[in-house]
């Protein structure tokens, strides 16, 4: 373990001053801004940056304030170049600290592919561990807000096929405060993948969950009932619905509508797009044994492939139908006017399930 | 929201050639039920540069006119033909004739506000207004006239010089021509060969204001400090010996070149058309 | 309330300045995207600039016959602070709509 790292690590072990039952109503927008409040408090080694980051706050207001509160050396604007500020990111990374970027939109990510790909995701591996990239980067990501070209993608599949990175997405302000706190402190590049059309509407964020405390000796992410897993959303009989980021949203008002013609869905936040959750996925569709896989992305190697690999994998043989994906079409992500057609919608999202309760086998 | 945009190039061409005009009608959003309103833009402009970026359609719009815009020959995304007639006044009145005619406007009727057509032009388009509605009494309405001059100044150009400074940069000594070509000169989007066939074209045959002047009620509009529309007040005069209602509006502190945006003139054209 | 300034944009052509001849907005005052905001002349013509986005005017720079430089600041947004920002809009919450009905016979096998 480098000099560098060793003290990266021991600002995971800092224990937070909250109050018991520390439970506010926040936005994913204002969890967010908080988390990283926080982290700067806590790491003097994180550094935040991006374009508009800084003098704006993000056009997303993510960072607002935080370059006033905390300086203009530790939060600031990067020219629009996304090449630049990943390249920045992995010099940092080497220097000792652990550099929080932003890239503004999800479409903008591809300028920076070599760096995220050739430098980011395997420097680690390339300097036999002693070269460790602790960079959270920070994308808005998925669509829904009436955007232009470049603005609403869905980037998990390429990113999780990376070797060498990892790859969450919140669905909630609680865990968007507490998996974007965790991500700040890990060793590992991990690409935090916001869902923007989800930053504005509230929810509880318990601020005394001590998820990162009790992770923090866990490197890997995989173990259920932590925020280093997948997460139960609704417990259901018949069925499991497999999403993540924006579209757990929409799953569970489709579970509703569901339930209302006597079909008891359970859905299944993945959280951790890599690695992702096995042993979540067979214990719920174990239970459950039909499974839809739901995801913005397109259809064609999109993530919901390899979920349903991995249902197969250990439910093949109670399996009562093969499990379905609603995504996204094959086409480049239109237009705003025209989102809506894309984005599996909720009647979709109900075929979906239909075709599987109506299969049958022979 | 602003009208629907129907990029059209004319289709009847008048004397069996095609200038090859740019034309563009603008919807309104919601239509007042009157006459179309045909724009003619100045020397070296162009319908986006006289009446798009300057807010005029979007004024006409709001009001509920349905707009006409045409680019002249040589401007704009109009093409530049090579024969000098292309560029002739009186052939630009025919073209623009067909043009309206084809975009739906009617010979005027009485007690029907959606027959015949209101003009306004600017500059070398209050010139062409002025010969069309002196020319075509059925069909024009009321006309708005934009920095008018009772003489053209294309007409005066110094073809010779221009050219001469154009071969191998000898100054040009007259200032209104040397004014002019450093106008033609500063949008890329000209074409120098065409603007100086469309002056040796004017030249060819120059206004003359008295020969046929307009029946039709007219609104004159210039800057306080426009020193081309200067002699505004005559043209005003030999309308008004034909007995027609003629209205001037002088905008302070405006000049030929940022009078079109005044809001002022907006409102005077919208209200004076609005009848 | 967050602010959004809105320089003097380049105006085509190697234009890199320009002139103020009017403002048609206020301090205070509401515009919607696309509203003229203030009429401008360059070297080749005058124009009104339409509004880059909704908002609340904050400031804005240059009285009539002043000249401002391409990339110098023109006017200053207040925007609420949950607004999306530069690009889209804030999706509404809406109550889920179906056309799609389930039916299945759950033979639990």
């Amino acid at each position: 373990m480098s000099e560098t790292a060793t003290q990266t690590r021991s600002h995971n072990n800092y224990t937070e001053p909250a109050a018991a039952n520390d439970i506010q109503q926040l936005s994913m927008q204002q969890a967010l801004n908080r988390a990283l409040d926080e982290v700067l408090a806590q790491n003097p080694k994180t550094v935040i940056f991006g374009e508009d980051c800084g003098r704006l706050g993000g056009v997303f207001r993510i960072t607002d304030g935080l370059q006033a509160k905390h300086g203009e050396d530790r939060v600031f604007d990067t020219p629009l170049a996304e090449s630049g500020i990943l390249g920045m990111s992995v010099g940092l990374a080497m220097a000792g600290f652990h550099p929080i970027p932003e890239v503004q939109f999800d479409g903008f990510a591809y300028p920076a592919i070599n760096q995220i790909v050739c430098q980011i995701a395997r420097m680690n591996y390339r300097s036999r561990g002693t070269l460790p990239m602790p960079i959270t980067l920070r994308v808005p990501s998925f669509g829904g807000i009436r955007a232009p070209e470049h603005h609403g993608e869905s980037l998990e599949a390429l990113f999780a096929h990376v070797p060498g990175l990892k790859v969450v997405s919140p669905s909630t302000p609680h865990d968007a405060y507490h998996l974007l706190k965790y991500a700040a402190t890990r060793q590992d590049p991990v690409i935090f993948m916001e869902p923007k059309s989800r930053y504005w509407q509230k929810g509880p964020v318990d601020f005394t969950a001590a998820a990162p405390g009790a992770a923090a000796h866990d490197d890997e992410p995989t173990n259920h009932g932590s925020l280093t897993g997948a997460r139960v959303a609704r417990e259901g009989r018949h069925l499991t619905m497999v999403a993540w980021g924006a579209m757990v949203a929409r799953c569970l008002q489709v579970a509703e509508l569901a339930a209302e013609d006597g079909i008891d869905v359970e859905v299944l936040d993945l959280r951790w797009l890599k690695p992702i959750d096995a042993e979540a996925l067979a214990r719920s569709v174990g239970k459950t044994r039909r499974a839809v896989v739901v995801h913005e992305a397109p259809l064609t190697s999109g993530l919901g492939a390899e979920v349903a690999q991995l249902i197969t994998q250990s439910c093949f043989a109670t399996l009562k139908a093969p499990v379905e994906r609603v995504t996204g079409f094959d086409v480049p992500y239109p237009s705003g006017d025209l989102e809506d057609e894309y984005i599996p919608n909720i009647d979709r999202i109900l075929f979906g399930i239909q075709r599987v309760l109506e299969y049958r086998r022979g | 929201m602003t009208g629907r945009h129907t990029m059209e190039q004319h289709g009847h061409t008048v004397e069996g050639t095609d200038p090859g005009l740019f034309v563009e009608v603008h919807e309104p959003a919601t239509d007042a039920g009157l006459r179309p309103v045909l724009l003619i833009h100045g020397f070296s402009s162009s319908s986006k540069l006289n009446w798009v970026d300057s807010g005029w359609i979007t004024t006409l719009q709001d009001a509920g006119r349905r707009v006409i815009t045409v680019d002249l020959p040589g401007h704009g995304r109009s093409h530049s033909p090579e024969d000098l007639d292309s560029y002739t006044p009186s052939r630009i009145r025919a073209d623009l004739l067909q043009i309206v005619t084809d975009a739906g406007a009617r010979p005027l009727r009485d007690g029907d506000p959606s027959t015949g057509l209101d003009v306004i032009g600017y500059s070398l388009g209050s010139r062409l207004a002025w010969e069309f509605g002196a020319t075509q009494p059925d069909l024009v309405h009321r006309i708005v006239l934009g920095g008018p001059s009772s003489a053209d100044p294309l007409a005066a150009f110094d073809l010779a010089a221009a050219q001469r400074h154009l071969a191998d940069g000898t100054p040009v000594e007259d200032p209104s021509t040397a004014g002019l070509l450093k106008m033609a000169q500063m949008l890329p989007s000209n074409n120098l060969f065409a603007m100086l066939s469309l002056i040796e074209a004017i030249k060819g045959e120059p206004f003359d204001p008295a020969e046929a002047a307009p029946h039709m009620p007219l609104l004159l509009v210039a800057g306080e400090k426009d020193e081309r529309a200067a002699s505004m007040p005559d043209l005003a005069a030999i309308a008004g010996k034909r007995g027609g209602l003629v209205e001037t509006l002088v905008i302070p502190g405006r000049t030929h070149t940022n009078v079109i945006t005044s809001r002022a003139f907006k409102e005077a054209a919208v209200e004076f058309l609005g009848v | 309330m967050a602010e959004i300034s809105f320089p003097l944009p380049d105006l085509g052509e190697g234009l890199i300045e320009a002139t103020v001849l009017e403002w048609l907005v206020e301090p205070g005052q509401q515009v919607e995207r696309n509203q003229a905001i203030v009429e401008l002349e360059t070297t080749k013509s005058a124009l009104e600039l339409p509004s880059p986005q909704a908002g609340k005017v904050g400031r804005i720079h240059g009285a009539p016959g002043d000249t401002i430089n391409v990339g110098e600041p023109l006017i200053v947004f207040e925007v609420p602070d949950d607004t999306a920002g530069i690009v889209g809009t804030v999706p509404k919450d809406e109550a889920p709509k179906r056309r799609v009905r389930l039916s299945a016979v759950l033979d639990e096998d």
